[in-house]
């Protein structure tokens, strides 16, 4: 059976759990690299196509090595776009065109990095990473019941659209449409909260303490070290040297 | 049907004039007395906002009001600290409504061993344990899976197998067979015979509950108003679609 919803962050679920070379690396190996990538990416001033061709071909590495669906990986870091298309233009009208430029280059290709760790890693795996990172305890808790609810709210919202659009007729317009959909938002976090409420009573009743425990203590081979090592050095080159 | 209980059984479950008003000022439930014996199903009928469900979050600690709850002896109350109440709900094993709320975890087998993993046990055991319930729901195949590609009635196995894997005394099971079909209902009868703890049916479904238990109750405005056999109790209350 398909979930519900049908949403995007399910494939991204659904692609972490594949098997390739890329998935097959410690989690806390592709986090630092990751790390070092939008590190190198972040503190990049030159404005020379070039170099973020560099990065780009570095990412298109990694989601080859992880046999991810490019097309669908480069759709998804393009939702990035509207929000720093915002900054880029006022940049433009600044009178700094290079540096709009720069700046989409950028957020497209930390997301598309950030992506493609999402898509290749297990994200229990990828908590149990940022916990050996001593990243602090509640900030994990965070973002796990975050995770957890982002499927909780879209099934709900799932839901709802089916029930709206099976009682739409043909010629409503688009204004009647937006006041539904303003009032479904409302019923919609009304629902969720009362499903979250479902969900956190059973995660208690099987003996939640508020601590996740690990189901895996994965051991850190040489191969994962290779792969920081190289993604680092790789990185660190297009920074360098392009 | 389940054997008739010895009368020299100890009861697993002792409730002694439960009240429980929620904060909106609904009195849920009025004045409870109720016993479950060791092995013994007993199925919970009522109409809707009867205080069934209500009745069944009391049963290992989610819910607390005034009046007595013993499970296995251990006293829940407003006084009951993390340790004994941690010790009850390991006992009480709730297999909820909605199986989407008791199912989170990325794969079926992580999601049957996080009640393993809660008590404490390490991953290999609490892997194993869950590997060994899954087993038992008939679930073993789907144990990679992500839970939410379950159709309805694997998700209530796998829910099943999630609370088994604590290896409680006591089951109770909200609206069991609700969203399932009717092979489905009749694989969780069977699995639920197989299944030697005592049980708590909560439900409307009469046929189920006189497949399973040996004795029903019906809670009317939040208490028991009627108690005996499960026929007696359909028959004496009305509780099927035959009835007029």
């Amino acid at each position: 059976m398909q979930h519900a919803s049908g949403s995007r962050h399910v494939n991204v679920e659904r692609w972490s759990r594949g098997a390739s070379a890329l998935h097959c690396i410690d989690a806390r190996a592709k986090l630092g690299a990751l790390l070092v990538f939008l590190t190198a990416i972040a503190t990049t001033s030159e404005r020379t196509p070039g170099i973020y061709a560099g990065y780009f071909v570095l990412i298109l590495v990694a989601i080859t090595m992880g046999r991810l669906p490019i097309p669908a990986m480069l759709g998804r870091a393009a939702l990035v776009l509207p929000f720093s298309a915002v900054f880029a233009l006022v940049t433009w009208w600044a009178g700094d065109p290079a540096g709009a430029l720069v700046l989409v280059a950028k957020s497209f290709l930390s997301v598309l990095a950030a992506i493609t760790l999402a898509a290749s890693t297990p994200w229990v795996r990828l908590l149990d990473a940022l916990a050996s990172l001593h990243v602090p305890r509640p900030l994990l808790l965070v973002i796990q019941f975050l995770y957890r609810y982002l499927f909780v709210v879209t099934d709900q919202a799932a839901r709802m659209r089916l029930a709206a659009s099976s009682r739409q007729g043909a010629g409503n317009g688009w204004t009647r449409s937006f006041h539904a959909a303003a009032g479904a938002v409302g019923v919609l976090f009304a629902r969720s909260w009362m499903r979250a409420d479902g969900v956190y009573r059973a995660m208690l009743a099987r003996g939640f303490t508020g601590h996740f425990a690990a189901l895996a203590v994965t051991p850190f081979h040489r191969r994962d070290a290779v792969f920081l090592g190289v993604s680092a050095a790789l990185a660190a080159a297009v920074r360098v040297v392009l | 049907m389940s054997p008739a209980i010895p009368a020299s059984a100890k009861p697993v479950i002792y409730v002694r004039g439960l009240r429980y008003r929620y904060p909106d000022g609904t009195q849920a439930l009025d004045g409870v007395d109720f016993q479950l014996q060791t092995g013994e199903c007993v199925a919970v009928f009522g109409a809707n906002g009867s205080g069934k469900t209500t009745f069944a979050l009391h049963l290992n600690g989610l819910l607390r009001g005034e009046g007595s709850v013993e499970v296995c002896g251990t006293r829940i109350d407003g006084s009951t600290g993390a340790g004994a109440l941690a010790r009850v709900r390991t006992r009480v094993g709730v297999v909820f409504q909605d199986s989407d709320e008791q199912l989170f975890m990325p794969t079926v087998l992580e999601d049957v061993a996080f009640g393993p993993a809660n008590l404490g046990l390490s991953p290999e055991a609490a892997l194993a344990r869950a590997r060994e319930a899954l087993e038992h729901a008939g679930m073993a195949g789907a144990a990679a899976k992500a839970p939410y590609h379950l159709s309805s009635g694997e998700k209530r196995r796998v829910a099943l197998a999630g609370v088994l894997a604590m290896e409680p005394e006591i089951l109770v099971l909200d609206e069991p067979t609700t969203s399932l079909d009717p092979p489905a209902q009749r694989d969780l009868v069977r699995l639920l015979r197989r299944l030697p703890q005592a049980k708590l049916l909560v439900t409307h479904d009469a046929e189920f509950a006189a497949a399973l238990a040996s004795r029903a109750v019906f809670f009317e405005r939040g208490r028991i108003a009627g108690e005996g056999g499960v026929r007696e109790i359909i028959e004496r209350f009305h509780w099927s679609r035959e009835s007029a």
